[in-house]
């Protein structure tokens, strides 16, 4: 398999020009890649409640909870520069965006530690202890 | 909810949502930029996604977290998967590991460097210029120093103890997390528990075992369960003819079929051998190699897919 040889470069001086964007999980599949005027429809008419958020999405009601990334971690959007001609060329993405926090929404229930997103953010630590170095 | 709305294949994807160790695009570390490669993953034997950074002295894993039916908002902008990528940091010995178990068949001391090559996954010598690589094989291997070379044979007993101490590190942070490790927990159901004395010792090794095992061959895993004294679980899948359970795994992946297939353990274990166009531009999008979460909370994954 030729492809295996290929490599992604990230551009990380790409990091100092990316801006912190506000980011959601949302609970559906929306069959679109590109432009949408999410603060004007969406951010908007979110509610801000003591433990949770609600807005109202394609008439559902949404419940959701803004989740901080792990410590010693960000949150990178990275978006592709040029598109290769050939599964066996290198490519290239950029860093075009960077969050710390993300907003998760459900759709009916209430957010709470158990949603998975929420125990994915646990991952980190976790890996630490199946990687880190292990004493003689 | 019963009729299910027949969803184009997302081709046009050339954006992801990632949650990155901040040392990977640490500027202080520039010389090089980092680069997801293709390494031969040491469970799967297939091809998986790691991040070799800091010109190449720190490996990552690259380890999807998806849910099905999920998008993003970033920005001004709607990004149709929902997929969030983790890059965290890893111990290359597990991908050199199974380069060493190969040549240790021939019992012979050699130089690390003439084993730890890969026709089809020419990054792997990368491997070696990890800052812990070198550091760390007198866990896996004996070592003989001839001169200034030095040379090195696989060992069984010393990876064993090696994995033990794994094992034991992961049972800890487990417990810290208050991890539920019961028998009933699969992987969508992995809840927190408020009180870890409702597990025992026992259920806490198994998982550690299964989340180490991730890592290691299917043979290395059944050694550590012996070695940990673990007997092992008959599940009722496992007792079923293997032609039954195989079926599964081998069937062939349509490109009209759901997407986040390329994403299953299934797919990562057995790629088909021969891909169509539509298939091509799919696996393109890199939903090959990336693991998902998922098999990280369900350690029985491994006993389930015999």
């Amino acid at each position: 398999m030729s492809c295996n040889t290929s490599v992604t470069h990230v551009r990380v001086s790409s990091v100092s020009q990316a801006q912190g964007v506000p980011v959601h999980l949302m609970p559906c599949e929306i069959e679109h890649n590109g432009p949408a005027e999410v603060s004007q429809y969406f951010t908007a008419t979110t509610k801000d409640h003591k433990h949770e958020k609600t807005v109202s999405f394609r008439g559902r009601g949404l419940k959701g909870q803004e989740i901080r990334c792990p410590e010693g971690y960000t949150g990178l959007v990275l978006k592709e520069i040029s598109k290769p001609g050939s599964d066996q060329e290198d490519r290239t993405v950029k860093v075009s965006s960077v969050f710390d926090k993300l907003t998760y929404w459900n759709l009916e229930t209430p957010p709470n530690s158990d949603d998975t997103v929420v125990l994915a953010m646990d991952w980190p630590k976790m890996a630490e202890a199946i990687h880190g170095p292990v004493e003689d | 909810m019963a009729t299910k709305k027949k969803r184009t294949p997302n081709v046009h994807n050339d954006s992801w949502v990632v949650i990155a160790a901040d040392s990977v695009i640490d500027p202080q570390t520039h010389g090089s930029d980092p680069a997801f490669v293709r390494l031969r993953n040491p469970s799967t034997d297939g091809a998986s996604l790691y991040v070799l950074a800091s010109g190449d002295a720190q490996l990552y894993e690259v380890k999807a977290f998806e849910e099905d039916l999920h998008s993003w908002f970033v920005g001004q902008t709607v990004q149709r998967d929902g997929k969030l990528l983790f890059v965290t940091p890893m111990d290359p010995l597990y991908l050199i590991l199974p380069y060493l178990v190969k040549c240790g068949k021939e019992g012979k001391f050699q130089p690390v460097d003439q084993v730890v090559m890969d026709e089809e996954f020419p990054a792997c010598s990368r491997l070696l210029r990890c800052t812990r690589s070198l550091a760390s094989l007198h866990h896996i291997a004996e070592e003989k120093e001839v001169g200034s070379l030095k040379f090195h044979r696989y060992s069984e007993e010393k990876t064993m103890n090696w994995l033990k101490k794994k094992v034991e590190r992961t049972v800890v942070a487990l417990r810290n997390r208050n991890i539920s490790v019961g028998e009933g927990v699969k992987s969508t159901t992995y809840v927190r528990v408020k009180s870890e004395s409702d597990y025992c010792e026992e259920d806490y090794l198994r998982y550690g075992h299964g989340l180490i095992s991730e890592y290691i061959s299917e043979d290395l895993s059944k050694a550590l369960l012996r070695h940990l004294q673990l007997p092992e679980l008959t599940s009722p899948k496992e007792t079923e003819p293997p032609s039954k359970r195989r079926k599964l795994s081998d069937k062939p992946v349509e490109a009209g079929d759901d997407y986040t297939k390329f994403n299953s353990p299934d797919f990562a274990r057995k790629p088909p051998k021969k891909m169509t166009a539509a298939q091509k531009s799919l696996a393109k999008v890199d939903k090959t190699g990336m693991k998902t979460m998922s098999s990280f909370f369900s350690p029985k994954v491994k006993a389930e897919k015999k």
